[in-house]
């Protein structure tokens, strides 16, 4: 079943030198599944993320002709009913829990702020649900971590908290930006493995973007790789080993392996053809 | 003799009365033309043995030598020892030109010929002549680093530090500037110490390297024993196994 059928998708920012397009024609569609989008900075994938939420500022401007969520079409949807998108039917993970949580507001009061105000809970119903959240993403004392600011937490605790906030109404996708990009290689497996383990039990959709195209195989069921704003391949994540296109056979074989030759990597020699619109 | 010979180190911060110790009893050799790797966690104390050498951590314990000399930071270290960031942003001057950021060395340690030098420094790192007059927010991040380490070899040093040179950068860009850190390092007989916490970069780059965690030195292994996973912790292991090269499987 289609969650989200996104068709011809652009992203434009008028700049004082011309319009500038982030996102050219991009099409894709997704159902309960996880799906990658790869690319390096400056591809696009932020941007087609943030497009589904309709989370573009002006003078940038989103144009598809279609974006669907569940029978819903999203670019005819007026300011109020996006927001009532946001957050229970469609939520997004922020690629650096730094910035992305309120520095000056403990933990709990953030996590209970939806619950509060959207769901209209009791105190103590909010304060139970908050917790159990924090249960979820497996952190051991949620009792303690509730009353912390941000600053006193790890770069994975917080990221986890930023999971724990997100998943909190159920939603049916999930949006993550590069959600494991600011942690250690360790915490990244372990935050990974939470994402992975909500996703499959609740049976959401999950978008997931990454620069890191080892990271997507792994964790993903098929992968989008984009380049200067448009897709130039898409794959199922267990054939990225066998990918035709020379961009996504540079962008796996520039990476050092353990155990590798030393010799110096293989650069990425860019097509001026690829970025061109099919 | 080794070059640089750090021994039973200790770093200690103080903040409101409390004591962080950093770094914990480390110690190490490197060579001559030797690349030499840390790696660990944030917080494992892998920057904090970079800073310390260069006088910028509070050094609580144990000593530093290079070249078997008590460590001194004065202008003849300068010429020895220079460093390159984590963070090609945040390390340049954005209100210097690559000109200027290039040339004061030079005219510190009353260096002539400061036009040529900068103009074969920019060639050296792969910049083309005319970025002489550029300012970094011209630059993209990859071309930032490369200024970075220009500016690092204008001394001509023997030694230089790395503090995750490459992980700012996408996957395309830390290939190229790994394989210039490379060319330089052979063309130069330089001497590296290099941080990360990619292990896939430190096994690329480096002939030896120690796993940190706490602080503390957990193992040193050879490149051998890296590639052929013949580590002795289960922490060098966890760090192999979550490396992610493996995770391709």
């Amino acid at each position: 079943m289609t969650l989200l059928s996104v068709k011809n998708l652009r992203v434009t920012f008028e700049t004082e030198t011309g319009p500038v397009e982030a996102v050219r024609g991009v099409s894709f569609s997704l159902g309960r599944e996880r799906l990658g989008i790869v690319g390096e900075s400056g591809s696009g994938k932020t941007m087609t993320g943030r497009s589904v939420l309709r989370l573009i500022r002006p003078p940038g401007r989103i144009e598809a002709d279609e974006m669907r969520f569940d029978g819903q079409d999203l670019m005819r949807l007026t300011e109020r009913e996006m927001r009532a998108l946001r957050g229970p039917r469609i939520a997004m993970v922020m690629q650096d829990p730094k910035y992305s949580l309120n520095p000056v507001m403990r933990v709990g009061e953030q996590l209970m702020e939806g619950l509060r105000k959207r769901d209209r809970l009791s105190r103590p119903q909010a304060r139970a649900k908050a917790i159990a959240a924090l249960e979820a993403v497996q952190i051991r004392d949620p009792e303690r971590v509730m009353e912390a600011y941000p600053h006193e937490l790890s770069g994975g605790m917080g990221q986890r908290v930023m999971i724990a906030m997100m998943l909190i109404p159920n939603p049916d996708l999930l949006i993550a930006d590069e959600p494991t990009s600011a942690l250690d290689v360790t915490v990244q497996a372990e935050v990974l493995k939470i994402l992975d383990d909500l996703v499959r039990s609740r049976g959401m959709g999950l978008i997931f973007i990454s620069h890191d195209l080892r990271l997507v195989a792994r964790f993903c069921d098929r992968v989008l790789v984009m380049y200067k704003g448009r897709v130039v391949e898409e794959l199922a994540a267990g054939d990225l080993l066998n990918a035709k296109h020379p961009y996504t056979q540079g962008l796996l074989n520039c990476l050092p392996r353990i155990g590798g030759d030393r010799g110096p990597l293989p650069g990425l020699d860019r097509d001026a053809a690829w970025a061109k619109e099919a | 003799m080794s070059l640089i010979e750090i021994d039973d180190l200790s770093v200690t911060f103080t903040a409101q009365g409390r004591e962080v110790r950093a770094v914990q009893g480390v110690s190490l050799r490197v060579d001559v033309r030797e690349s030499f790797g840390l790696v660990g966690e944030s917080g494992s104390g892998k920057s904090t043995i970079l800073r310390a050498i260069c006088g910028l951590a509070p050094v609580s314990g144990g000593s530093i030598r290079i070249g078997g000399e008590v460590l001194r930071h004065d202008r003849a270290f300068a010429r020895r020892v220079q460093m390159v960031f984590q963070d090609p942003y945040a390390s340049l001057h954005p209100r210097h030109t690559l000109d200027r950021t290039l040339s004061e060395p030079l005219a510190i340690h009353g260096i002539g010929g400061a036009d040529q030098r900068v103009m074969r420094a920019l060639e050296d790192v792969g910049l083309p002549s005319s970025f002489r007059f550029r300012y970094p927010h011209q630059l993209s991040g990859g071309q930032r680093q490369r200024v970075a380490i220009a500016r690092a070899l204008m001394l001509e040093p023997e030694i230089l530090l790395l503090d995750e040179p490459t992980s700012a950068l996408d996957a395309s860009v830390q290939a190229e500037v790994l394989n210039l850190l490379a060319r330089l390092r052979a063309e130069r007989g330089l001497t590296f110490l290099m941080v990360s916490h990619d292990l896939a970069v430190i096994d690329h780059m480096c002939d030896r390297v120690l796993v940190m965690q706490h602080g503390r030195a957990v193992e040193e292994l050879t490149r051998a024993e890296l590639a052929g996973a013949r580590m002795q912790t289960d922490y060098a292991r966890s760090l192999f196994e979550a490396s992610a090269d493996r995770l391709m499987g």
